[in-house]
């Protein structure tokens, strides 16, 4: 009798879970159409795109824009994989916002941002023809982003990729760009080895490790030169993660190349519950200042042990991360932050120096409900560049597209960024590309380095915990 | 567990007939490489389970320390390939032979602890190795290794038999992959059917009798991780070799422990079939709902993943592999194979 009801039950489950799946199918198989609908709305007035309510709808649809209501022949499928689940899942949603953005701009126009391609009406070397994004969800790990990339390629034929955040995941998803013949453009993963293994199909427009250190340990050399801060050594703090180790090898060179001194490192567990023994090992060091890289529950955990044990620098200049997440502000407390310094490729004070990045700025909060930061600022330019790059070779042809990408020559006012322009060199680095330095002041993130991008004269050193 | 024992064998020599015919054909119908990369990671995954099921299902003793074998066997071959250019076919075997020595060194002490204790031993030990290895500079770190391509004279990705790299086709991964699977799951069943197989479930279902009957315990324990280590290293490789990159994240972390004692679990412990149904059903199902549901990034995938992984374990304790028996079971009826109670051997498995 009992197995009978048990056998009862289980048909019971294995029926509802037909039917669940099948829903979802269905779910996924009618949704195709929806964004068609909602782009369509969008496309039929560009002032749309300024309400609320439609520039939401546009960019929670999964595709960003699909040129199937538009009337256009031609669309062109463009594969994007972020961490959109997992321990990064916000800042891969908030870079998929940001591509998402980039791709209305160039189907829809945004004809008073001055951005090339902003005009509106698609791809015009291509006839107008429309771009599609397909998503694939990394989930962080290396060999989902494998899959992905292999989905996206062979099963949705997208020309070209874009992606993945996490440097790990970008090597798989790149190895198999590379077997595919297919670009990748990244514009968010530091770690230097990716453009030095070779490929031919890689393409970074972000800065790397070596380059975001440069800009700290200038800074430090800056403000001891130029402004008698007397900082001569540097204690470095970071994760033993890809992340954190490369960021070390690059600061120590970098450290060393401007003429101040590695006192020394400390390696922590990443995501460790207590940084006690840490923070006493760099209160012992006594370094002049503190060059941290952590993310953000990290960096939270570091500031507040801090805090405890009465350790402070006279500077702490952060490798991003943690660092330049508005979370770490709230988390510490905006007096306890105040101050402290962090590298960044973007800050949403650039806006005041450049008109085309507070209209970005303007249209990411609407969909997105934040401003727009380092990371989804830099994925938006990867996106216009690849983008850029497909209009003139003028057609889908991978070769032709990483052809075109070889020669990319955008300038300063090309882009968003506080940058020079994007250039590749012979390792598809762009070499144009610049790091800045934010303090955090009254619990904003300020632009203060190089000189003269800044928007605030920089404060030092640090104050005394017991006087905030 | 002896019951499915007792079915004449020609039926179910005809049945595994036919699932190695359409493991063969597999990739020459479904041919799209989506296709092929789920076949790939189902074949490495259920070699995994197959191991795991050796020590876990078998001799009973839960393992979530899985994936340190796994990462010795991707991290030997590759150190050597990329440090000496020693082909991968040597690599894998140096990796086996290393994962064979690990096990019996730190089986030894640890098979002294009994049920839970082993169980949470194992987590320690992979976490013990993750950490090394991540601060281990000379293996990589925590930045991993990149698998360099191998490419033609054109420049262009190429395949090399003696580099055990495959780029034009990903098809020989596949078979490949099969053969390991299968060659595993022939172990797997020999035991079962050898005096080892017998002691083994004695050791399972009562350690202290079995002792009491002059089985050697500690020596048959140490027999079954070692199996267990040689097949999940030698997948290690393989693995190694199909991402073309290593970290300590991908290759030593403990989900992909959990992840073989998952699927071995949820198929049907202890037996043969169990960790291949169990493979069959989840790598698919994970693939194929990220594929569809994925890019949403709202995890609902992830979600209906997980909620079929619940329902199948609240439902058939016994694994999948029971689901099947309790269907063909039921228009029969004999007394004598109503017998085993599910409960009892869900204990087992716990």
């Amino acid at each position: 009798m009992n197995s009978l009801t048990r056998r009862q039950v289980l048909r019971l489950g294995l029926a509802g879970l037909a039917g669940g799946l099948l829903a979802a199918c269905g779910g996924q198989a009618t949704s195709t159409p929806t964004p068609a609908k909602s782009s369509g709305a969008a496309t039929s007035s560009t002032a749309t795109a300024q309400t609320p309510t439609t520039a939401a709808t546009a960019t929670k649809a999964t595709t960003a824009t699909a040129s199937t209501a538009s009337g256009s022949s031609k669309t062109i499928r463009i594969g994007v994989i972020f961490p959109l689940t997992g321990t990064a899942a916000s800042v891969g949603n908030d870079a998929k916002q940001a591509v998402q953005l980039a791709v209305q701009l160039v189907n829809e126009g945004a004809p008073d941002i001055a951005l090339p391609l902003a005009k509106g009406g698609g791809l015009p070397n291509l006839g107008g023809a429309k771009v599609e994004l397909v998503f694939g969800d990394s989930q962080g790990k290396a060999e989902v982003g494998q899959s992905e990339a292999e989905r996206l390629i062979k099963q949705e034929k997208v020309v070209a990729l874009l992606g993945c955040y996490q440097s790990a995941v970008t090597k798989t998803a790149s190895a198999v760009a590379e077997r595919a013949g297919i670009p990748l453009v990244n514009g968010d993963s530091s770690s230097p080895a990716l453009t030095e293994q070779g490929y031919q199909w890689f393409f970074r427009t972000s800065p790397h490790d070596g380059d975001f250190s440069k800009i700290i340990m200038e800074f430090l050399q800056a403000l001891t030169q130029q402004k008698n801060a007397g900082i001569k050594t540097v204690s470095l703090l970071y994760e033993d993660t890809d992340f954190g180790v490369n960021s070390a090898q690059a600061l120590k060179a970098e450290a060393q190349a401007h003429g101040l001194q590695v006192v020394g490192e400390v390696k922590y567990k990443a995501n460790a519950t207590s940084l006690t023994t840490e923070v006493q090992t760099l209160k012992g060091q006594n370094a002049d200042a503190l060059v941290p890289s952590s993310y953000t529950n990290d960096a939270i955990l570091t500031i507040k042990t801090a805090q405890q044990l009465g350790y402070l620098p006279k500077m702490i200049v952060a490798q991003d991360a943690g660092y330049a997440d508005p979370a770490f502000i709230s988390g510490v407390g905006a007096n306890i932050a105040e101050g402290m310094c962090t590298r960044s490729a973007f800050s949403v004070d650039i806006t005041q120096l450049k008109p085309a990045a507070a209209k970005v700025n303007e249209l990411y909060k609407k969909a997105a409900g934040k401003d727009i930061y380092d990371v989804p600022a830099r994925d938006f330019t990867a996106m216009l560049v690849l983008l850029d790059a497909i209009n003139r070779a003028g057609s889908t042809d991978p070769a032709a597209i990483k052809r075109a990408l070889e020669a990319t020559n955008l300038g300063p006012n090309d882009t968003i960024m506080p940058w020079k322009g994007v250039k590749f060199d012979s390792k598809h680095q762009n070499t144009l590309g610049t790091g800045i330095i934010l303090q955090i002041r009254d619990g904003q993130y300020r632009t203060v380095y190089p000189f003269d991008v800044k928007t605030i004269d920089v404060t030092f050193p640090l104050k005394p915990w017991n006087q905030r | 567990m002896t019951a499915h024992n007792r079915r004449p064998l020609p039926k179910r020599g005809l049945v595994w007939l036919s699932v190695i015919v359409v493991a063969l054909a597999a990739p020459l119908v479904f041919r799209s490489d989506t296709a092929l990369n789920i076949g790939i990671l189902l074949l490495l995954y259920a070699t995994l389970a197959q191991a795991w099921n050796i020590l876990g299902g078998l001799a009973g003793q839960i393992s979530f320390g899985n994936a340190v074998f796994f990462g010795i066997g991707a991290y030997t071959s590759t150190v050597l390939l990329v440090r000496a250019g020693v082909s991968p076919w040597l690599g894998m075997l140096a990796g086996a032979a290393l994962a064979l020595v690990v096990a019996l060194l730190v089986g030894f002490p640890m098979f002294r602890l009994g049920g839970h204790y082993f169980a949470i031993a194992t987590i320690a030990l992979g976490e013990i190795a993750s950490t090394i290895v991540t601060n281990w500079d000379a293996v990589g770190g925590a930045t991993g290794i990149v698998i360099p391509l191998v490419r033609d004279a054109q420049g262009q990705p190429s395949d090399s038999w003696r580099m055990l790299q495959f780029n034009q086709s990903r098809l020989p991964y596949y078979y490949l992959a099969l053969v390991l699977l299968a060659l595993t799951t022939l172990v797997t069943a020999l035991i079962l059917r050898s005096k080892l197989g017998y002691y083994l479930r004695a050791i399972r279902n009562d350690q202290q009798a079995a002792r009491a009957l002059g089985v050697a315990v500690l020596r048959y324990k140490l027999a079954a991780i070692a199996l267990s280590a040689i097949f999940t290293a030698i997948a290690g490789t393989l693995y190694a070799q199909y991402l073309l990159y290593i970290d300590p994240e991908t290759t030593m972390r403990l989900d992909l422990s959990v992840l073989a004692a998952l699927i071995a679990i949820l198929g049907g412990v202890g037996t043969v079939a169990g960790p291949l149904i169990g493979a069959a059903v989840m790598v698919p199902m994970s693939e194929l709902t990220r594929a569809f549901l994925g890019g949403g990034g709202n995890a609902i995938d992830l979600l209906l993943y997980g909620g079929l992984i619940v329902l199948i374990s609240l439902f058939e304790p016994q694994g999948l592999i029971g689901i099947g028996r309790r269907f063909r079971r039921s228009p029969r009826s004999q007394p004598v194979t109503v017998e085993p109670a599910p409960i009892s051997s869900s204990e087992e498995a716990h």
